[in-house]
């Protein structure tokens, strides 16, 4: 499957310098990186992502001026004008009444120089929380990813190289688990949470746990059907007759060899993994306010007409950090597949 | 043939005992139960101890220990024998009668929104497929990618926002105009209108997944021995796409159709919050959050049901679709 395979070697390929000056030598890796770097789309992808990776983590730290739960106290006078009818002797008089309201939090205010993308409902920066809430937003999805792929690479391996009975336990398992529907269940866990008096901000990180634990299924079967089929290649064979252990077996020839698989299957389902987190967060099972995550931020809409209609500087922005952020991965991830097809010739 | 399809359902069963069993116990550990919540509704000093007592005795919900629960289940399991679902706690009807009631709305949106994806997925995928490297091709792809990427609740609010709100052209939410009676032919055009914008959100939404699908397998078909033959007899390049091609392209599509079988009815839990449609999803949103036992197991049993059918029945769509694939096992 991978490049290694296919590659012809010849005596002289182990020699650093080709015999023929106009011929350059380039390794697997290096073709793969070379695919991936001409591609425009991947490196637009790759941009997009480093730049929120920044914004997230670099941005508080450049422009502290707001905190993530901080609100602004600084007042707001608010104008509100009705039309009053009344009536006296027998003409209907009409006028329009201004009430003038003090308002002790500087909510829903307009980007200006403060805030550079206004403040929410609770008179909290928009922009701030922007940075505070993608920071969870992709730490949360990075990890998930992460241990979802381990999980399902260590039970795949194990399942696809023994085979037999484990085999068949893992894979029934795995139906099982691939059958129970993921948003209903974790509205059940999430409620769960609740009960066991979950701090606000680690709820999130309890529900991908849990997330994790019903997903794994997923990789578990790609990187099993992928060792099913290695293990029947010649070049196990060898490794076979020369006596290696199973550990070399599985991490220096098996792994290896599943890795471009997984590895593009990671990058695109960081992205679906952002838009589940975010998805919670909109049903106010993930991050709960006063804590910030792109979910979260754009929930209020669900309640408040008014902001859906007249706010878009405190829903519209999240938002478009969510689509730049899964856009981002979906780019790498399809780059990456591209360069990592050895049937590609580009 | 039989005999696996026999096999196969008979792990299917084995898979369904497993996910209600997980999933009954997640439910009976909520920590809000109904009886609770109902006493809370009715607000009144009436209540003693006893009648507490004897009205969780009467939801079954009484004994809340491990083996409480288990009994509860194995209750539960043969109701279900009886093709009992039990009652719905909230809505006061068999949960069956419950679920095929709000299912019309959910699969009316997939079904029509399925149509259009297919009609608009697959000739996009083969003209970028025809024209790969082409700035055609990067368009398609582009613009596709962010329809993958958009988030469902972020995209309906915005068409929302846009289509009802700013330009008044659809109602913003709800199934029918609570103001007008309309009857007949009107009542469907009603509907229409409060569906279109789910339906055009779960369209945009969905299309790019099933445009790259079409592109690969037509990438794929195009580079096969038997296109070159084609081109070589001399064949008009047309043909050689239409006829011969794409026919090898429908394969993995049609057998795609088999695993779309959960999610048309399934009912979308928030697309439907978004715009308040009265679908399934809605619904079984709503009865989760007021701990319905019965409702939530009927439902997610249908889900998972469907979802073992549709892995099923895709399994053997590759068979009738590809006379090349034998059945292994």
């Amino acid at each position: 499957m991978s490049q290694e395979n296919e590659k012809v070697v010849t005596p002289e390929a182990n020699a650093t310098e080709p015999h023929d000056k106009n011929v350059k030598l380039l390794s697997p890796g290096r073709m793969v990186a070379r695919r991936f770097f001409r591609s425009k789309l991947s490196m637009i992808g790759l941009l997009m992502i480093v730049g929120l990776f920044l914004f997230c983590w670099l941005g508080p730290v450049i422009y502290p001026v707001w905190g993530e739960t901080e609100q602004d106290f600084s007042g707001k006078t608010e104008y509100t004008y009705s039309l009053v009818t009344y009536e006296e002797n027998g003409e209907t008089h009409s006028f329009y009444q201004l009430v003038e309201t003090g308002k002790e939090i500087n909510s829903l205010a307009k980007p200006s120089k403060d805030h550079i993308l206004g403040t929410d409902k609770d008179g909290r920066d928009v922009f701030t929380r922007l940075m505070y809430g993608g920071r969870i937003s992709l730490a949360v999805s990075f990890i998930a990813v992460f241990a979802i792929n381990i999980l399902g690479v260590v039970l795949g391996g194990i399942s696809g190289y023994f085979g037999g009975v484990i085999d068949d336990v893992i894979m029934r398992i795995c139906d099982i688990l691939m059958c129970l529907p993921g948003f209903p269940i974790l509205l059940i866990i999430s409620t769960l949470l609740d009960a066991a008096n979950v701090a606000a901000n680690m709820r999130i990180y309890f529900l991908m746990a849990f997330l994790t634990l019903f997903s794994w299924p997923g990789t578990a079967r790609l990187v099993r059907g992928q060792i099913l089929f290695l293990r029947e290649q010649e070049y196990m064979v060898a490794a076979e007759a020369m006596g290696y252990s199973t550990s070399r077996k599985i991490f220096k020839h098996l792994i290896p060899n599943v890795m471009p698989q997984l590895i593009v299957s990671m990058t695109l389902s960081l992205g679906s993994m952002i838009l589940y987190e975010a998805s919670l967060s909109y049903l106010n099972m993930g991050v709960r306010a006063p804590f910030a995550a792109w979910g979260t931020m754009i929930n209020i809409v669900a309640e408040d007409s008014n902001i859906l209609q007249n706010f878009f500087n405190v829903w519209g922005p999240p938002g478009l950090c969510i689509i730049i952020a899964v856009l981002g991965f979906n780019f790498v991830g399809d780059g990456l597949r591209d360069a990592l097809d050895p049937k590609q010739r580009r | 043939m039989f005999k696996y399809i026999i096999k196969r359902l008979a792990l299917a069963l084995l898979i369904l005992l497993g996910v209600s069993l997980i999933i009954y116990i997640l439910v009976r550990c909520m920590p809000y139960d109904y009886v609770t919540n109902k006493i809370a509704a009715l607000n009144t000093q009436a209540f003693d101890a006893t009648a507490i007592e004897k009205m969780y005795e009467m939801y079954g919900l009484s004994d809340n220990s491990f083996l409480g629960i288990i009994k509860g289940y194995i209750q539960w399991l043969g109701a279900l024998c009886r093709f009992d679902f039990g009652t719905s706690f909230v809505y006061g009807q068999p949960v069956l009668d419950v679920i095929v009631d709000h299912m019309g709305v959910s699969f009316a949106v997939a079904l029509i929104a399925t149509v259009f994806e297919f009609m608009i997925a697959i000739p996009l995928g083969i003209t970028a497929a025809t024209h790969q490297y082409s700035i055609r091709d990067y368009l398609v792809t582009i613009c596709v990618m962010i329809g993958i990427s958009l988030p469902s609740f972020f995209f309906g609010q915005v068409l929302k926002d846009l289509l009802a709100n700013k330009l008044g052209l659809f109602p913003p939410s709800g199934l029918v105009d609570a103001t007008a009676s309309h009857t007949g032919i009107a009542l469907f055009g009603d509907y229409f209108m409060h569906m279109f914008i789910p339906i055009l959100t779960v369209v945009i939404l969905s299309i790019g997944g099933r445009m790259r699908m079409t592109r690969t397998n037509m990438l794929e078909v195009l580079n096969s021995d038997y296109i070159r033959t084609a081109r070589a007899k001399g064949l008009k390049e047309s043909v050689v796409i239409n006829k011969h091609a794409f026919r090898n392209t429908l394969i993995p599509l049609v057998t795609s159709l088999a695993g779309l079988l959960p999610s048309l009815f399934s009912g979308a839990i928030i697309t439907e919050q978004v715009f308040d449609l009265p679908g399934i999803g809605n619904v079984a949103f709503k009865a989760m959050m007021q701990a319905d036992i019965p409702f939530i197991m009927g439902y997610n049993m249908f889900l998972a049901l469907l979802s073992v059918m549709g892995v099923l029945l895709a399994d053997l769509m590759y068979v009738i679709v590809d006379p090349r694939v034998k059945l292994t096992k």
